[in-house]
């Protein structure tokens, strides 16, 4: 009996051993802390990286915002007739619930709010004093120019999708929330709709406040492409103050950055100029003179299939868009021998870019503004601000099409009207950025209708006038619903 | 724990009391069938813990104090008999065989009861109505055994996670998957595969051959001890241990053949290209591109039942054998075990292969030790075989590609263009499609799992009545998931082949240290008291690589060359409970009974501070036919009538993940910079999800137990329900959604199990066992400011809506009121209640009008018009069993049922798409032709997607979903007196089909669906999903 004691005292013992509390608090080991994530300089560059990269995402600038941009319009023709591809998009039958209508908004807002968390704790952090010796008051600069102008970008975005365009009465309509605090909990569910002005004058605000605070050069072409430095904010003015139809402001904006003469570049800050070869600019390593600010790809960072720009353009997608060659259009209007045609590629019966070409890895970058935009924004803002076709006007558009048309270029004698310009100038934009998202932009900044067209076995597509309520998207249903002052568009 | 102590040494003083005064008493116990003697009953003094063992002569002898009263005579599958001393010194009993299972023992939580002592809701089921029906785990097979317990197997893919609902539904952004306890220590559940292809539940590790007993607890009295993992409900399972002291082999083996149970009638080619080509000219004219016949490479056209490449029928064998004995301190069960099952879709193989070893030894009088060692390696190869959307989706091919294109061109080359089919010369470009017998060759999709589950005990009984028992159990889970995907065409074409491994390690541990000591004093006043202390540490480490663009076609694996690397990741997830229990049982003379527990758990998932939760649960139960009064009054009716009531307050913590109230960083990529971003905002006030549960319930047996019969109500009130609480989208929040304990929601309603013994013979005997079930659930509220949730299927469409006051997962589509005679148009509601109709060939602007003439109509869309169409959660389902045997003849016929629900059929919106898709023949004969026309299917448009329910969910579609199903017809035959050189006991050889039959109007393939499996918010979806397989085996079982 007194083994079977011991024993027994052994197990009671064993009974209360168990307390151990060691496991009770682990720590993850693949997250980091918020706490934590301002500690280093390295932690912090990895904060901005983050901002980018949320724009840099398949649903947004990765891809689909450009292909929204073109497919809208009447440019292309789709194979497939997948709503995950866009054809809603295509065909103007989007609803408050399609998925490209609620994705779309949904990363843009996720990336102004991670840029609203990061800018917060940044100042938060500065202003307490916990950055001393991590990183400097240009470094700070720096890093909220890019903030403050991924915000911008975002906003534009949103305006050009889910807002009639600020041409319509003067950018009274109903914009889109503006929302401008970092937002981490389950306050301020509610926020109405700013007016389409009132977020041109944010976007401008952030712009021209993160223009004196940018770097000027990082020294790398491409860390010059992917990231914002002066220049960039300035280019992006130009496109911003066009759809306002500032024409006197974006003169002045692009005048910092656009030599008076040919070759025109930009002679302080990053060198921007037109890449001496078109087809050049979209390939390897698409960090160019020319490209302005593109998103980067890699082969373990990408889109994503049906997101990437080369799953909706290469001949090689089962689910791409050729090129619509009725007449009137960008393909019907370039020359035989225009570098940009001769760059198509026929497959099937159907022309397809090969801008972005790389179908089986997804890694071509996607511009989001090029150089090239910068020239024609300035000659169509020369010429609408003046009345009348200057040199100026007519060499910064043969600056970009006699590059890839070189007997196509024009003289001033070519158009008997300034309106002959502009149409010009027009056909111009379709052609070179065809896959580059500006076409949808360039209609609405016009007022001009959504043109008709024929998809063949993929179906008609009447006319969309400004009027009518398909020319911009609906507000997504899941904002209508959670958010109670939301109003959806009409 | 200085309490713990003090409980202890109270034991050891209480048991050390000695008896003076003691008698010698003798007898023979024998069975009164055959009057053979039985060895191993126990036989006791009433009211004390004296007691001996009947000898292999059946004989005992017994010191028994000279103030005994009664002896007591027990032995498993007798009924105990209690037969007074009164001076006799010789005591003879013959027992009566206990054929109506009134003795059964039930394992309960840390412990086990006799059935009729337990005072919660417990049901009960043997191993044996699992080990041979053709499944792939058990849980598959419990299916309408229980009541209150809802099984549906998701589709008819091998392996595929049955939806387990104990008592409706539990949770909302939670799991309400019951917790399951293999021989005391809670295991691992859930899909250890992909999710579309191989998925492979966890469940399927354990051999149902092995398996002795289920032991499902309800209420919260029988679930308590399992305190924040307990609202859900509880899987006790239990396996086999050997007994008696012959070594007992046993073969158990099946052949089976597996078809698929219901197939869509499709068009064939001539059917196809005439009803396309007429869509066509509706859509534009005699103008409009033609579909023609190609023909093959004999010259014939070309008529293909894609089905006919995709389905099968599949061959299955299974095979068991198992050796249990045990000697006067050792009892051994050794088994093995191997499956070979192909299902009914091609190339998807279940293939299982398991060991299991458990050791019972008793070192001396006070010291027991134990070992159960389980080894299991199970492979599932599959395509990618559902549901929903995927453009490789096996069941979807099945019916939606075109009988006028082939797998095969003439040159006898896989029919491909890029990653689709190819067009072989129709007008249409691009059908975007797959060919499934080119990703079916070449494509692979396996998950491998390598199991070791254990558990070592050893318990100490130093004095009678108390043991100390100390348990540790493991649980080991590795699983590799792999995909391939060939670079000719499918999924892996863009990039030129893709490939994927997955692997994951699940580690568990469980330790647990009981004391429990039961004591019966004044030999009415019987006392149970249990308290425990258990740790369990769970990590989860996962890692995947991916890589693209194959060097050579040769490489068909992760390991090959490939050129490309796109892709490595992982997780890393750990979790550890430790918990205190304890509890106390009472009943005075097995008249009234008493029970509470109580168990408070830490959980390292909660925030610091607020790790700890306290769980408990109560009952009563009175033994309504002890009292003489009842007695004289309906005694011969009634042989046992019995009330309980039970409340309990249990949690369930699946909704908090291991990092959840924490504020998180994760890191990626942009370009080649490394990024950090705000990835999960926190709650620090995060905690389980609670419920109330309340049971009453009243137990019966009527003539002599031959019907037994138990009725309960149930109503268990959830509160503090975890949702992800939706943010604005313009927040920008990730995920768009915060957690937090806010919702509430309840389940009630009546369980009833009878069990009739109506023929009890030597020579025939018939069973019938027969559970219904009601559920009512109601969801009470939801997050502030929302009042409902909308459940999205696959992330494209929104098929489900959960609105407070009504049940969770209600169906929503938009009304539709069948096809315009005049116009053959589909008649829609829209959210004013006008009748709108839908011109697929008109403008965009002009497409849908009012019915009444007065011009344009609003786009009808599901986020304006649609309502909520009913609900897909059964109201009322259960099972009846029948088992007859017949001198050597038996015959089983197990049916379950379901009635009451709503599903919504999405396969249909897809049999009736007007795009190139194939039709059902329906389509062919009915469809709207001209003025006048009553059918309900509208006019066949080239291209529309709208008006048969592809773009949104119409009520078109949504049918009632009750079934009736004969799940199990067997018969059998049985050699008994088998020449004794052969050292047989006796031969079953029988016949059985495995979902022989469904009783229903619903016209998806079966009604017993979910394409989305186990979750929560959008139950009743039909989308695309494989049909359930019948199975018809031949089986034998040899008893040496």
């Amino acid at each position: 009996m007194r083994n079977i004691f011991k024993i027994t005292i052994v197990f009671a013992l064993l009974l209360t051993a168990g307390c151990s509390t060691k496991y009770l608090d682990p720590v993850p080991q693949t997250s980091l802390s918020d706490l934590s994530v301002f500690d280093t300089k390295d932690r912090i560059v990895a904060q901005v990286n983050g901002m980018y990269d949320y724009m840099n995402s398949g649903a947004f600038m990765g891809g689909r915002f450009q292909v929204y941009g073109d497919v809208r319009a009447d440019n292309f023709i789709p194979k497939s007739s997948n709503l995950v591809t866009n054809f809603a998009s295509w065909n103007h039958t989007e609803v408050s619930s399609t998925n490209e209508v609620q994705n779309c908004w949904g990363q843009i807002y996720a990336t102004i709010n991670c840029v609203n968390v990061f800018l917060d704790g940044l100042k938060t952090n500065w202003d307490e004093g916990k950055l001393d010796g991590i990183i400097t008051q240009d470094e700070l600069d720096q890093y909220r120019s890019e903030g403050l102008t991924i915000r911008a970008i975002c906003y534009f975005s949103l305006l050009q999708l889910y807002c009639k365009p600020y041409n319509q009465g003067n950018g009274a309509n109903p914009g889109v929330p503006l929302r401008i605090k970092a937002m981490k909990s389950s306050e301020e569910n509610d926020l109405a709709r700013s007016t389409v002005a009132e977020v041109y004058t944010q976007i401008l605000n952030d712009l021209n406040e993160a223009e004196p605070l940018a770097i000027e050069d990082y020294g790398d072409p491409v860390m010059n492409t992917t990231r914002v430095h002066r220049n960039t904010i300035i280019a992006f003015k130009t496109r911003v103050y066009l759809n306002m139809q500032d024409w006197a402001k974006v003169v002045s904006e692009s005048a910092k950055i656009v030599s008076s003469s040919a070759p025109f570049t930009a002679t302080s800050g990053v060198a921007f100029a037109l890449n001496p070869s078109f087809t050049g600019i979209f390939e390897p390593p698409y960090a160019t003179s020319e490209s302005i600010l593109s998103m980067p790809f890699t082969t373990t960072s990408t889109p994503g299939t049906q997101n990437g720009l080369p799953h909706y353009y290469s001949y090689l997608s089962s689910e791409s868009y050729f090129l619509n060659t009725n007449p009137g259009l960008a393909y019907a209007a370039m020359d035989a021998t225009d570098a940009r045609k001769t760059s198509l590629l026929l497959s099937d019966g159907k022309y397809f870019l090969t801008k972005f070409s790389d179908y089986t890895t997804l890694t071509d970058y996607a511009p989001v503004m090029r150089y090239a935009e910068v020239l024609l924004n300035r000659a169509e803002a020369i010429v609408r601000a003046g009345g009348a076709v200057t040199q100026e006007a007519v060499d910064l558009l043969n600056a970009v099409r006699t590059r890839s048309f070189p007997t196509g270029g024009y003289t001033v004698a070519s158009f008997a009207s300034a309106s002959d310009f502009y149409t010009a100038i027009l056909q111009e934009r379709s052609i070179e950025f065809l896959g580059e998202g500006i076409r949808t932009m360039d209609l609405q900044r016009l007022n001009l209708p959504f043109p008709a067209k024929d998809g063949g076995a993929m179906g008609t597509v009447l006319e969309i006038p400004p009027t009518s309520i398909g020319y911009i998207w609906p507000i997504p249903a899941n904002e209508l619903s959670l958010n109670k002052l939301m109003t959806p568009n009409q | 724990m200085k309490k713990v102590l003090m409980i202890l040494t109270l034991f050891l003083i209480t048991g050390t009391l000695v008896m003076s005064q003691t008698v010698q008493i003798t007898g023979t116990v024998t069975s009164s069938e055959d009057g053979m003697a039985l060895p191993g009953v126990n036989v006791t003094v009433k009211g004390t813990t004296i007691g001996a063992i009947t000898g292999a002569d059946g004989k005992y002898v017994l010191s028994a104090p000279a103030t005994a009263q009664a002896l007591t005579f027990s032995f498993i599958g007798f009924r105990t008999a209690e037969v007074p001393v009164s001076g006799k010194t010789r005591i003879d009993v013959s027992l009566e065989q206990d054929i109506f299972n009134v003795e059964e023992v039930v394992v309960v939580a840390y412990g086990t009861q006799q059935k009729r002592d337990i005072t919660g809701s417990v049901a009960s089921v043997t191993g044996e109505s699992v080990s041979k029906v053709p499944v792939q785990s058990f849980d598959q097979a419990l299916q309408g055994k229980a009541a209150g317990v809802s099984i549906t197997m998701p589709s008819g893919a091998l392996n595929a996670m049955p939806v387990i609902r104990i008592r409706g539904y539990n949770s909302i952004s939670g799991s309400s998957y019951p917790l399951v306890v293999v021989d005391g220590v809670p295991i691992a559940t859930g899909n250890f595969g992909g999710s579309n292809s191989a998925e492979t539940n966890a469940l399927a590790d354990i051999n149902p051959a092995d398996i002795a007993s289920m032991d499902i607890l309800k209420d919260a009295s029988a679930t308590a001890l399992y305190g924040s993992r307990a609202a859900n409900g509880v899987i006790l399972i239990t396996t086999k241990r050997g007994s008696g002291p012959r070594t007992k082999v046993t073969y158990d083996g099946y052949i089976g053949m597996t078809e698929p149970y219901h197939l869509f009638k499709m068009m064939n080619a001539e059917q196809y290209i005439e009803h396309k080509n007429k869509a066509w000219v509706n859509l534009r004219g005699e103008s409009a591109p033609k579909f023609t016949l190609v023909n093959d490479k004999d010259g014939k056209p070309i008529d293909t039942n894609w089905a006919d490449y995709i389905y099968r029928k599949g061959l299955q064998h299974n095979h068991a054998i198992t050796m249990s004995g045990s000697t006067a301190s050792t009892s051994y069960f050794l088994s093995v075990g191997y499956t070979d099952q192909q299902g009914i879709i091609n190339k998807n193989t279940y293939n299982r292969k398991n060991a299991r070893m458990n050791i019972d030894h008793k070192l001396n009088k006070f010291i027991s030790v134990g070992v159960n060692v389980a080894y299991t390696n199970g492979l599932n190869k599959a395509p990618v075989t559902g549901s929903s959307f995927a453009t490789a989706g096996a069941a979807r091919l099945a019916f939606v590609l075109p009988p006028n294109l082939g797998p095969y061109k003439t040159d006898g080359t896989y029919n491909i263009a890029g990653s689709a089919i190819g067009n072989m010369g129709q007008p249409i470009t691009n059908y975007g499609y797959y060919n499934p017998v080119a990703i079916m060759d070449l494509n692979k999709y396996t998950t491998e799992t390598d199991r070791l589950l254990s558990t070592v005990y050893a318990s100490i009984e130093p004095v009678k009545g108390l043991v100390l028992k100390t348990t540790y159990g493991m649980d080991n889970l590795t699983s590799e998931y792999t995909v391939f995907q060939t670079p000719l065409t499918g999924d892996g074409y863009g990039s030129n082949g893709y490939v994927y491994n997955q692997n994951q390690k699940f580690r568990r541990w469980t330790w647990t240290n009981t004391a429990n000591y039961n004591v019966t004093l004044k030999e009415v006043y019987n006392i149970g008291l249990l308290a425990g202390v258990e740790e369990q540490r769970t990590t989860n480490v996962s890692w995947y690589g991916e890589a693209i663009d194959v060097a050579d076609p040769f490489f068909k694996v992760y390991q090959g060359s490939w050129i490309t690397p796109s892709g490595t990741g992982g997780g890393i997830g750990e979790n550890y409970f430790i918990s205190y229990f304890g509890r106390a049982s009472f009943n005075y003379n097995k008249k009234y009974y008493l029970e509470g527990s109580v168990r408070r758990d830490g959980f390292s998932g909660l925030a610091k501070g607020k790790k700890y939760g306290t769980f408990g649960g109560a009952s009563v139960m009175w033994n309504v036919s002890s009292e003489p009064f009842i007695q004289d009054a309906i005694g011969s009716v009634f042989s046992d009538i019995r009330l309980k009531a039970s409340y309990g307050k249990v949690g369930n913590m699946s909704a908090v993940g291991d990092f959840s109230s924490l504020f998180l960083y994760s890191s990626g990529v942009y370009g080649s910079d490394p990024t950090l971003t705000f990835s999960q905002a926190g709650n620090a006030d995060l905690r389980w999800e609670s419920s109330n549960k309340y049971d009453l319930g009243l137990t019966f047996g009527i003539l002599k137990d031959r019907i037994q019969a138990e009725l309960n109500y149930y109503y268990n009130d959830i509160n503090d329900l975890v949702l992800a609480v939706p943010q604005s989208p313009s927040k920008g929040i990730p995920g768009n959604s915060i957690s937090a304990n806010v919702g509430s929601m309840y389940n009630t309603g009546f369980e009833l199990s009878l069990t009739s013994y109506n023929i009890v013979k030597p020579n025939f005997s018939w069973t019938t066992t027969f559970n219904f079930s009601t559920l009512k659930n109601r969801v009470t509220a939801l997050a502030p400011g929302v009042t409902s949730l909308l459940g999205v299927t696959a992330s494209l469409e929104t098929t489900n809506k959960t609105v407070v006051g009504e049940p969770i997962g209600n169906i929503l589509a938009v009304e539709t009121r069948g096809v315009d005679p005049e116009t053959g148009r589909r008649i829609y509601v829209n959210k004013d209640g006008k009748e709108v109709l839908f011109y697929f060939e008109n403008s965009t602007a002009t497409r849908w009008q009012y019915r009444d003439g007065s011009g344009v109509a609003p786009a009808i869309t599901t986020a304006s018009d649609a309502k909520i169409m009913g609900s897909p959660l059964p109201k009322f389902f259960g099972g009846l069993d029948n088992s007859l045997t017949y001198r050597n003849f038996d015959l089983n016929l197990g049916l379950t049922y379901a009635l009451g629900f709503k599903l919504y059929c999405g396969s249909k919106a897809g049999l009736r798409d007007q795009r190139w898709w194939n039709n059902s023949v329906e389509v062919y004969e009915t469809a709207w032709e001209k003025p006048g026309d009553i059918t309900h299917i509208p006019k066949p448009v080239m291209n529309d997607n709208i008006s048969n329910g592809s773009s949104f969910p119409i009520s078109e579609n949504i049918e009632r979903g009750d079934y009736v199903k004969v799940r199990n017809l067997s018969v059998g035959y049985t050699f008994k007196k088998l020449p004794s050189v052969t050292n047989i006991e006796r031969i079953r050889l029988y016949a059985q089909v495995f979902n022989a039959y469904v009783f229903t109007n619903y016209s998806g393939s079966d009604p017993e669906v979910s394409t989305n499996g186990n979750a929560n918010l959008t139950p009743g979806v039909d989308r695309n999903t494989a049909p359930q397989a019948r199975t018809y085996t031949m089986g034998l079982s040899i008893n040496f």
